[in-house]
């Protein structure tokens, strides 16, 4: 059964949000959604299916071994969401926030077995409403709600790019599957590629999307774990390798993907290296991360993409673990307040461990992965290769700096970690320390073949280069934990100000003063252009036919005058009586247009009329 | 059958305004079973035809036989979903709990109302179309006029005088149709088998541009929308359901009816200009709600948004360009929108009414933190919103995916422009949502009362079909049959 990991989870967040209870319960009931949605994704295997949506309209699913794996990653990371969510987060909402949660995971597993665009726009537009509702779950706080909004807007941006490629695939082949993108070429491709390049580089947090990654840190740790992840962020980079052999032909995709990607890993791992705010920095480090894989998408590699998704999730969830932990320890997420390592041996141990692995120190899972992403890189060119290992470098800055300021021994204080948040923490981090088997050949050629990914063949002088950046970074990361300097005055060097200054405000400008108009000329326009034209017809008019109609019009011109006694305002008045000479102007065209029985034709119009305008006088 | 549809509200209506002693609650009881009674004739009337072609459930009565008049009855596909969307959304006025003065005046009206909308939506004939088109006028402007708020007079007086010009130059494209047969009749059947106008010159261009911009002022379109949102803002949140979910339908399904299947030719050759008028619609409607600071009027002016898909549709149907399965498509969202911007406009009104019976305030800075005090009402509220901004799974995004998926094999840069408006309703809503529910509870809305039991279940009517219909709207394409309406159109042209 296909359909299961997406209808498991659905169904069961919402039964868990309605029927609620304590944080037990909400754990064991919200663990067990997700280990039945783990045990759905592994069984599936590699199955198809259909479901008849809408006549014309069919939506269709698959689940290859590419596929599959990140599905299975989906499961796994919410197993571990839901053990923290239920020990770490407030009980006020907590139903709520774990049925949201599971729902969430539903629409993610929606995407991630799609094979047509249509399902997939479903399941990524349903990603979308459930961050904003997760985002805005303390919606009690000012902040929270807008960040939603704002990260809710700005991914829909991108959407418009999904549906865009819908349209033009459908437009050009009467088809939405994946198999249909395949057939397009020329024009039609290049522009569906580009919109389903768009929409993935808004979910993945790229440039010039990147700032609402920032914004959805307003939400609770466990969304922000679940989000950067195995969902929605993951979501943009996951797509982009699903689809590479379709998207490959088209022209300029290659360059677009790996510039977005390569820009954005080097300015994201930039924006992370100066934030004091922890979340912030494993935020910058998402955006990176994500600009690495879809880079590597654009080197022609998706399985090392999905490969280091897969590797990312375990240690990018556990860092945000550890930070919701450290958060609740020293009562901030500002760094330079933490200082935990006494309080929180253990998961100042975790932390260590899953650091190291973002700074992709080897042996550690993250080293073998992005080692990967870097061979790919350099089979793109040296100048990418170059880019690449930049990145690589100023990860391993900000992941030093990260763990050595919130970890570093000081007198123990504030609170220890709970059962739970330990368990879920030591799940991932097994992950991590378990995903570095990766290094040995035997397992990165099985995993390889499983995925039916190939893997880049490097150079020595590459991999030095790689390892000495990665070297420079940890020294790098020491020195600024030591010397953190002041926070930056402007998250994203000021990005999200632009965007403001440039977008959101003349939007809302635009929309004032569209209001204005609407309220004003408009109205004034359309009713003073009919009294214009209906007077110079009545004018115009003579015979016995006006008759009739003049008498009418008389009778709605005294009921306008009745009107205007009794609001004595200029406005509706007028447009009575440019109506009533309407109404003349009317029955005169009525007249001429026709012969024989034409008086019946008055008697109808006119008895129309005439009972029209009692009921408006005995009415009003 | 269909008759008694009609005629069981108008006698409802009649009931209560010839006996003086109806209490409230028996005026309110009257109205409900009325309107109860027409759902499910109506329900009956769809299982009894299962996969019928065509108009249904025919019948007819002389009239005036010497100007080809006749009570004729019978619903195709289109007519049928309207009927039966109408009927529960009047259903739902009724029953939705208002305090009120003169109960049975009001109700009387909301059975007058119910009976000629569901009449106008059953009648095959053109003369008793336009005479239950000008009847509904009447019902909307007393209940505006009477039980509404604000400047509620002069709100409905432009109302009226907006529609009544509207259904005029409609009156005088009625009359050349059916003088234009060769045997005078208003049968609506025969004229779309005949289309007596086509191919257009410049009387059947005239002809069109009349029903165009009756039935635009009446939908309504930019730039004659501008009646609505004092409408809207001063009516009672019932009839604002009403006005909204269904009157505004009455232009839309007036246009596809008359213009579009009885003289496609003529409507073809204009297609173009009438597609434009959508896109403006969608993006001004869009961006003028945007600025919105009062509640009711923010929702109104998405009503022009939306219709302005709902013209896109009509019009990319009609414009015999690109594939017709593009056509088709076009025109099934059109329906669809139709039938879903009644559902969930329907539901938004009647939340509207909601805060106005609480708290006589429609300012959006007047309110905050609501999620507290009132979960109910922001859980469906928050539904009924995503629903409108076109979330997958919900009934908006099934007639919009439609809409443009017909569009864009057409006019493809008309509909990439209008693919903005979605962005733009996003953004409304959403901050429309944080602004009433999110933040902190203003002190003077500390007391702030929850929906009750029958509000909630009312919405969750209406909900739960936005819902059934996003999750698998097949059932309701295939009663729609828009392919059979396109087929007719084109063995008739």
């Amino acid at each position: 059964m296909i359909w299961a990991p997406v209808l498991i989870p659905a169904l069961a967040g919402l039964v868990i949000w309605a029927v609620g209870g304590g944080r037990v319960r909400l754990g064991v009931l919200g663990t067990g959604a997700a280990l039945l949605t783990l045990a759905a994704t592994w069984a599936a295997g590699d199955a198809t299916g259909g479901f008849d949506w809408a006549g014309t309209l069919s939506l269709t699913v698959a689940l290859p071994p590419m596929a599959q794996a990140v599905a299975v990653t989906t499961g796994a990371v919410t197993v571990a969401v839901m053990i923290f969510a239920a020990s770490h987060e407030e009980e006020a909402g907590l139903a709520r926030l774990i049925g949201l949660l599971l729902v969430f995971t539903g629409g993610m597993e929606l995407v991630v077995i799609a094979s047509d665009l249509l399902t997939l726009l479903i399941g990524w537009e349903i990603v979308g409403a459930c961050s904003w509702a997760l985002i805005a779950h303390h919606w009690r706080a000012e902040a929270p709600g807008r960040s939603a909004t704002y990260a809710f807007v700005m991914t829909r941006t991108g959407d418009l790019g999904l549906f865009l490629a819908l349209f033009v695939t459908y437009t050009a082949t009467g088809g939405a599957a994946y198999a249909d993108l395949a057939a397009l070429d020329g024009g039609p491709l290049t522009l569906a590629a580009a919109g389903i390049l768009v929409a993935a580089v808004s979910k993945a947090g790229q440039l010039p999307f990147a700032p609402w990654l920032f914004r959805a840190m307003d939400g609770p740790t466990s969304v922000s774990a679940h989000l950067h992840s195995a969902t929605m962020v993951a979501a943009g980079a996951y797509l982009l390798a699903r689809l590479h052999p379709q998207l490959a032909p088209a022209t300029g995709f290659a360059p677009a993907a790996m510039a977005v990607g390569l820009v954005t890993a080097i300015l994201a791992g930039v924006a992370a290296v100066r934030q004091m705010h922890a979340k912030k920095v494993l935020a910058g480090s998402t955006s990176s991360h994500m600009g690495l894989m879809i880079a590597a998408v654009g080197a022609g590699f998706p399985g090392v993409a999905i490969l280091h998704l897969l590797v990312h999730a375990a240690m990018k969830a556990a860092l945000f673990f550890v930070a919701g932990i450290a958060k609740h320890a020293a009562g901030t997420f500002d760094l330079r307040e933490m200082r935990l390592g006494r309080a929180l041996p253990i998961v100042a141990a975790l932390a260590a461990i899953a650091a190291l692995s973002l700074a992709a120190v080897p042996p550690l899972s993250g080293g073998w992965s992005k080692e990967e992403v870097m061979k790919a890189l350099e089979h793109a060119g040296l100048l990418s290769a170059a880019a690449g290992i930049l990145a690589g470098g100023i990860s391993a800055a900000y992941a030093t700096r990260f763990a050595v300021m919130a970890f570093w021994p000081d007198a123990p204080r504030g609170e220890t970690s709970g059962r739970g948040e330990n368990a879920a923490l030591a799940l991932v981090g097994a992950a991590v320390v378990g995903l570095s088997a990766l290094w040995f050949p035997p397992v990165h050629d099985a995993a390889a073949q499983a995925l039916g990914a190939t893997l880049p063949e490097g150079s020595t002088a590459g991999l030095v280069a790689a390892q000495v950046a990665v070297a420079l970074g940890v020294v790098t990361g020491l020195y600024l934990a030591r010397n953190p300097g002041e926070a930056p005055e402007a998250d994203w060097f000021g990005l999200p100000g632009l965007i403001d200054a440039a977008v959101t405000r003349p939007a809302l400008a635009v929309s004032m003063w569209a209001s204005r108009v609407d309220d004003g000329w408009v109205d004034k326009v359309v009713t003073r252009s009919a009294t214009g034209l209906a007077g110079r017809a009545t004018g115009a008019d003579t015979g016995w036919i006006d008759l009739i109609p003049r008498g009418s019009a008389g009778l709605a011109r005294r009921m306008a005058g009745g009107a205007q006694r009794s609001d004595a305002r200029g406005l509706p008045a007028m447009l009575s009586d440019g109506s009533a000479r309407m109404v003349g102007h009317a029955g005169a065209d009525a007249g001429r247009a026709q012969t024989g029985l034409s008086h019946h034709y008055y008697a109808i119009l006119v008895a129309g009329l005439a009972l029209a305008v009692l009921f408006l006088i005995f009415g009003a | 059958m269909l008759t008694l549809i009609v005629l069981v509200p108008i006698a409802a209506a009649l009931i209560l305004a010839l006996l003086p002693g109806i209490g409230a609650r028996s005026a309110r009881a009257t109205a409900i079973a009325a309107t109860a009674i027409s759902l499910v004739l109506l329900v009956v009337v769809w299982i009894g035809t299962p996969g019928a072609e065509g108009f249904r459930a025919e019948a007819e009565v002389p009239w005036i036989p010497s100007l080809g008049v006749a009570w004729r009855v019978g619903v195709d596909g289109m007519s049928l979903a309207l009927s039966l969307m109408s009927a529960l959304i009047f259903l739902a006025a009724a029953a939705w709990p208002i305090e009120l003065d003169n109960a049975r005046g009001y109700y009387a009206w909301v059975a007058f109302l119910a009976g000629v909308s569901l009449g106008l939506f059953v009648t095959l004939d053109l003369i008793v179309f336009y005479v239950f088109f000008d009847l509904s006028l009447v019902g909307m402007y007393f209940l505006i006029g009477r039980w509404g708020h604000g400047s509620a007079q002069e709100a409905a007086l432009k109302f009226f005088i907006y529609t009544l010009a509207g259904s005029l130059l409609i009156l005088i494209g009625i009359i050349v149709l059916g003088l234009s047969m060769p045997e005078l009749t208003f049968d609506m059947r025969a004229i779309i088998a005949e289309t007596p106008l086509d191919p257009g010159g410049l009387a059947a261009g005239l002809v069109l541009l009349a029903f165009v911009i009756g039935f635009g002022i009446k939908t309504p379109i930019f730039p004659l929308h501008t009646w609505l949102p004092p409408a809207h803002v001063d009516a009672p949140g019932p009839a604002s359901a009403i006005l909204a979910g269904v009157l505004l339908k009455m232009g839309t399904y007036g246009l596809v009816r008359l213009p579009l299947q009885m003289m496609p030719e003529t409507f073809a050759t204009w297609a173009l200009p009438i597609a434009v008028v959508g896109v403006v619609s969608i993006l001004w409607g869009a961006i003028v709600a945007l600025a919105q600071e009062n509640l009711k009027r923010r929702i109104a002016y998405t009503s022009v948004n939306h219709m302005g898909y709902v013209i896109l549709g009509i019009a990319v149907a009609g414009s015999a360009a690109g594939s017709e399965a593009a056509r088709e498509l076009a025109l099934t969202g059109a329906i669809v929108e139709m039938v879903a911007h009644g559902l969930i406009t329907g539901s938004l009104f009647l939340v509207a009414g909601a805060f106005w019976q609480r708290t006589q305030d429609y300012d959006l800075a007047n309110y905050g933190g609501l999620a507290g005090p009132a979960p109910r009402l922001t859980a469906l509220a928050t539904l009924a919103a995503f629903a409108s901004l076109g979330l997958p799974g919900l009934a908006g995004f099934v007639a919009e995916l439609h809409i443009f998926l017909g569009a864009f094999g057409v006019y493809p840069w008309l509909a990439a422009v209008g693919l903005l408006g979605i962005l733009v309703t996003a953004a409304l809503f959403l901050v429309m949502l944080r602004k009433l529910f999110f933040g902190a509870l203003p002190p003077k809305r500390a007391g702030f009362t929850d929906l009750d039991r029958g509000e909630v279940a009312i919405l969750a009517v209406l909900l739960a079909l936005v819902v059934l219909i996003g999750l698998w709207p097949a059932w309701l394409i295939s009663l729609i049959d828009a392919g059979g309406l396109l087929t007719v159109l084109q063995g008739g042209g």
